[in-house]
C-alpha cells in the first residue's frame, strides 16, 4: 500500500511519530476529521502472505529474524535496548502496525478500580480520567479492531455487545473452565481482537493455526495495518516508512515545529508540523523526548517534571504449566486466547499485597518450542525422547499477569555507549521486580497449581518469573493534573508544550493486570477527539 | 571470525544431545551437523554460541575417543562452564532436529507449517458458561 503524493515541504497540521497501535488510531481519527496528517515510521509494511508460519522453519525464525525481542531480531529498523540492569526484557515490533503485528491480540480492559489505586489502596497515583471517560473509546476501538467476545462477565462492568462471538475455547479451555467452576473461581472467555467470523475488509476468520504471535497469514488477528491504516490513508494521511525520527524540533518559544529524521537512505530530513503526536511506545517515546534536548529543554522535551522515562511498568509475568497426558493436540487454537480468570484481580488485604493479577491461558506450541520449553527445557541425552513425548501436545498453561505499580527507579534513560544503526543513543532500561509484585506472583503460582491439579494435570511445571515478557511498555510519560507529578494532562497534551501530545502506553499512570492495547488505543482515540474538538487552530484545510 | 567447525566432532556431540530412538539415528548420524552449522551462520548469536560450544569441547580425537558416559561428562562440563551459549546452541539444535520430516513421522505428527491449512476446532458452545454466569458481579466500584 502506498500513500498518495504529498508535498514534503508543506507544514502538516499534525505529525505522528510511530505507526503502531496508537499512532494508527490517531492518524485515522484526525484525517477523517479533516486534518492534514503525516506519520513517520522507522519500520515497514508487512506482507501477511510472507509471515513465517507458512514456512517449515518457522520455529527457528521465531528465535531470530522474527523474534519478539529486538535485541535478538536486530533488523535495521530495530534499535537495541540495554537490559543489563533489568529483570525484564522489553519486546516489541517496529513496523506499520507496530507490536500488533506480533501480539497475541488478547484484549481485556482495565477495571474501574485501576484508575483509582491511590484512593482505594493508598498506593501510586490516581489517573486523571476514569473508566467511564474511556468507555466510549473502548467501544469504538472494539468495532474498528474487531473484538470477539461475549457480554456478561461478572468480573467487569457491563458493556456493549462485541461485534463477533467468542473464539471457541476448545477442549483444553473447557477443561480449565471446569476446574475454575469446581473451585468456585471466576473465568470468562477471553476478549480477543481475533476474528471468530469474517470481519473487516479482506480479513478471514481464524483457522486456529496456534501461532498468532508470529503474524497472521489469515489476517484474522487484528493489527492496525489492516484496519486503521487503510482508513487513514484513504483519508489522505501521508505515511513515511523506513524513516527514523531523531529529534522533535522546537522554536525559540519552545513549541514543537516538527521532527528531524533520517530517511531510508540515511539522509537528514526535516518535516514541519503545527503539532506533534508521539506514539513510539513506552520506551521509544521517552527515548525520543530525551534525545530532543536543547538549550530551551536541557533535560529533554516535555520534562519539566523530571518524570520522562521514570515509572516504567511492564507487568510481571510468571506461569504454571500442566502436563495432561492424553494426547489431545493441545496446540489447536489461538496461542493465548482461551479464557481468563480475574478471581484475584482486586485488592484483598488478607493476601499480603495490594492490587492483584489475572490468569490467562496458553496452549502448547510446535515441537521445537516444546523442546526449548520456555522456562524448562526438555533435557538432552538419554531421557530426551521420553520427556519430549510426555510434553508434546500435552501441555496447557496458566500465564500470570500481575499488576506492576510505578516506581521512579524503574526507568528508561539514554545509554552512554550503546547506539542504534543510525548512531543515535539507545535506551537503557533499569527495572527491578518490587516486593509487592513478587508477592502477587507467588500467590498466583500457588493458586494456579490448584487449578491445574483440579483439571487433572499429571505434572506441573512452575516458571516463577518470565524475563522475556516485557510486552507492555507503560508509565514513562504519565498523565496527570499536576504538572510537577506528570508529563501530560488528561488529554495527552504536554504540560510544557501545548502542541505536543503523547498517546502510547507511556501515559499510563498505573498498569492494572491486563494487556494494555485496548486502553492505549482508547486513550489515543480520546486524544484525537480532543484535538478535533478543541484544537481547531491546528487545522488548515 | 567464525571457526572452521569439525563436522565429525559436532555430529558426535549431537548424537549425545539427541540420541537414537526407535528406527531413527541420533541427531548427528542423521547428518544434521552441516545444517546446524549453516543455519547458525545466518544469525550472529547462533554463530557465536556454536563457536563457543565447539571451542569448549575436547579436541575431535579426544572427544571421539571417550565412551558415551565420558562424552556426556564433557558436554555437562561445557554446559556448566558456558551456560548461556550452551543453552542457545541447544535451542538451535532442538529446533532444527524437530524440523525434520523423519522426526515428525516418528512422532506421528503432521509436520505441516501452521499455515495455510490451520486446524479445526469445535464451534463455540455457550452452554459452558452455565456455572460462571450465575456469579454476581464482583468488580470493585471506583
Amino acid at each position: 500500500m502506498t500513500s498518495p503524493i504529498h508535498n514534503p515541504d508543506r507544514t502538516a497540521d499534525v505529525l505522528i511519530v510511530g505507526a503502531g497501535a496508537s499512532g494508527a488510531a490517531v492518524a485515522a481519527s484526525l484525517s477523517e476529521a479533516g486534518f492534514d496528517v503525516v506519520c513517520i515510521e522507522q519500520g515497514h509494511w508487512q506482507d501477511s502472505f510472507k509471515y513465517p508460519t507458512i514456512e517449515p522453519d518457522y520455529e527457528l525464525r521465531a528465535m531470530s529474524s522474527w523474534s519478539i525481542n529486538p535485541n535478538k531480531r536486530r533488523l535495521p529498523e530495530d534499535y537495541p535496548v540495554n537490559v543489563d540492569d533489568s529483570a525484564i526484557e522489553p519486546v516489541m515490533f517496529n513496523g506499520v502496525g507496530g507490536s500488533t503485528i506480533l501480539w497475541a491480540a488478547h484484549t481485556p480492559r482495565l477495571h474501574p478500580s485501576d484508575f483509582r489505586v491511590k484512593t482505594l489502596d493508598g498506593v501510586a497515583e490516581d489517573w486523571p480520567i476514569s473508566y467511564e471517560d474511556l468507555e466510549p473509546w473502548y467501544d469504538l476501538n472494539d468495532q474498528v479492531m474487531g473484538c470477539a467476545g461475549i457480554a456478561g462477565d461478572p468480573a467487569n462492568p457491563p458493556r456493549s455487545e462485541r461485534p463477533m462471538p467468542p473464539i471457541p475455547i476448545g477442549r483444553d479451555g473447557e477443561m480449565l473452565a471446569g476446574a475454575f467452576d469446581r473451585l468456585g473461581w471466576h473465568w470468562w472467555p477471553s476478549d480477543n481482537y481475533v476474528n471468530s467470523t469474517r470481519y473487516g475488509e479482506g480479513r478471514d476468520a481464524c483457522n486456529f493455526c496456534g501461532h498468532n504471535m508470529m503474524g497472521c497469514y489469515q489476517r484474522a488477528k487484528s493489527s492496525t495495518d489492516l484496519n486503521y491504516w487503510p482508513r487513514a490513508i484513504d483519508q489522505g494521511t501521508e505515511l513515511v516508512t523506513g524513516a527514523r525520527v531523531r529529534e522533535i524540533t522546537t522554536d525559540l518559544a519552545g513549541s514543537a515545529t516538527g521532527v528531524s529524521y533520517l530517511d531510508p537512505g540515511g539522509n537528514d530530513r526535516h518535516r514541519a508540523a503545527r503539532a506533534v503526536v508521539v506514539a513510539a511506545n513506552g520506551i521509544g517515546t521517552p527515548r525520543l523526548l530525551l534525545l530532543s534536548n536543547s538549550e530551551k529543554h536541557p533535560n529533554g522535551l516535555a520534562n519539566s517534571s523530571g518524570l520522562v522515562g521514570k515509572n516504567l511498568m511492564f507487568h510481571v509475568y510468571a506461569g504454571v504449566t500442566g502436563i495432561f497426558p492424553d494426547n489431545e493436540d493441545r496446540w489447536v487454537g489461538p496461542a493465548a486466547n482461551m479464557i481468563l480468570s480475574q478471581e484475584f484481580y482486586e485488592t484483598d488485604p488478607g493476601r499480603g499485597f495490594v492490587r492483584g493479577y489475572s490468569y490467562q491461558t496458553g496452549r502448547g506450541q510446535g515441537p521445537g518450542a516444546t523442546a526449548r520449553g520456555g522456562s524448562r527445557r526438555v533435557p538432552w541425552g538419554a531421557d530426551h525422547h521420553v520427556q519430549m513425548q510426555r510434553r508434546f501436545g500435552n501441555t496447557v498453561s496458566l500465564g500470570i499477569i500481575g499488576d506492576d505499580l510505578p516506581e521512579e527507579h524503574n526507568s528508561v534513560t539514554l545509554d552512554e555507549y550503546l547506539t542504534d544503526g543510525s548512531g543515535l543513543p539507545a535506551p537503557k532500561i533499569t527495572y527491578r521486580v518490587s516486593d509487592n509484585s513478587r508477592a502477587i506472583l507467588d500467590h498466583a503460582l500457588v493458586q494456579g497449581q490448584k487449578v491445574l491439579e483440579e483439571a487433572g494435570a499429571s505434572e506441573i511445571m512452575i516458571n516463577p518469573h518470565s524475563r522475556e515478557a516485557g510486552w507492555h511498555l507503560m508509565g514513562t510519560a504519565r498523565m496527570g493534573d499536576d504538572p510537577e507529578r506528570s508529563v501530560v494532562d488528561r488529554n495527552g497534551q504536554s504540560h510544557d508544550i501545548d502542541n505536543l501530545f503523547i498517546v502510547d502506553g507511556s501515559v499510563f499512570v498505573t498498569g492494572g493486570a491486563v494487556n494494555p492495547t485496548p486502553t492505549i488505543q482508547a486513550i489515543a482515540l480520546r486524544t484525537a477527539d480532543y484535538i478535533t474538538r478543541e484544537r481547531k487552530d491546528l487545522k488548515t484545510r | 571470525m567464525t571457526l572452521d567447525i569439525d563436522t565429525g566432532l559436532l555430529a558426535a556431540a549431537l548424537d549425545r544431545i539427541i540420541p537414537p530412538v526407535d528406527d531413527l539415528p541420533g541427531a548427528g548420524a542423521m547428518g544434521l551437523a552441516e545444517e546446524v552449522i549453516a543455519r547458525s551462520r545466518a544469525d550472529f548469536r547462533f554463530s557465536d554460541a556454536l563457536d563457543t560450544v565447539v571451542n569448549a569441547l575436547p579436541s575431535p580425537n579426544a572427544f571421539t575417543a571417550l565412551d558415551g558416559e565420558g562424552q556426556d561428562g564433557a558436554i555437562r562440563a561445557l554446559e556448566s562452564s558456558h551456560p548461556d551459549d550452551f543453552n542457545l546452541w541447544l535451542d538451535v539444535v532442538y529446533t532444527i532436529y524437530y524440523m525434520q520430516p523423519a522426526v515428525h513421522r516418528r512422532m506421528n505428527w503432521h509436520g505441516r507449517s501452521p499455515q495455510p491449512e490451520g486446524n479445526v476446532m469445535p464451534p463455540w458452545d455457550e452452554s459452558v458458561l452455565g456455572v460462571t454466569r450465575q456469579r454476581e458481579p464482583f468488580w470493585r466500584k471506583a
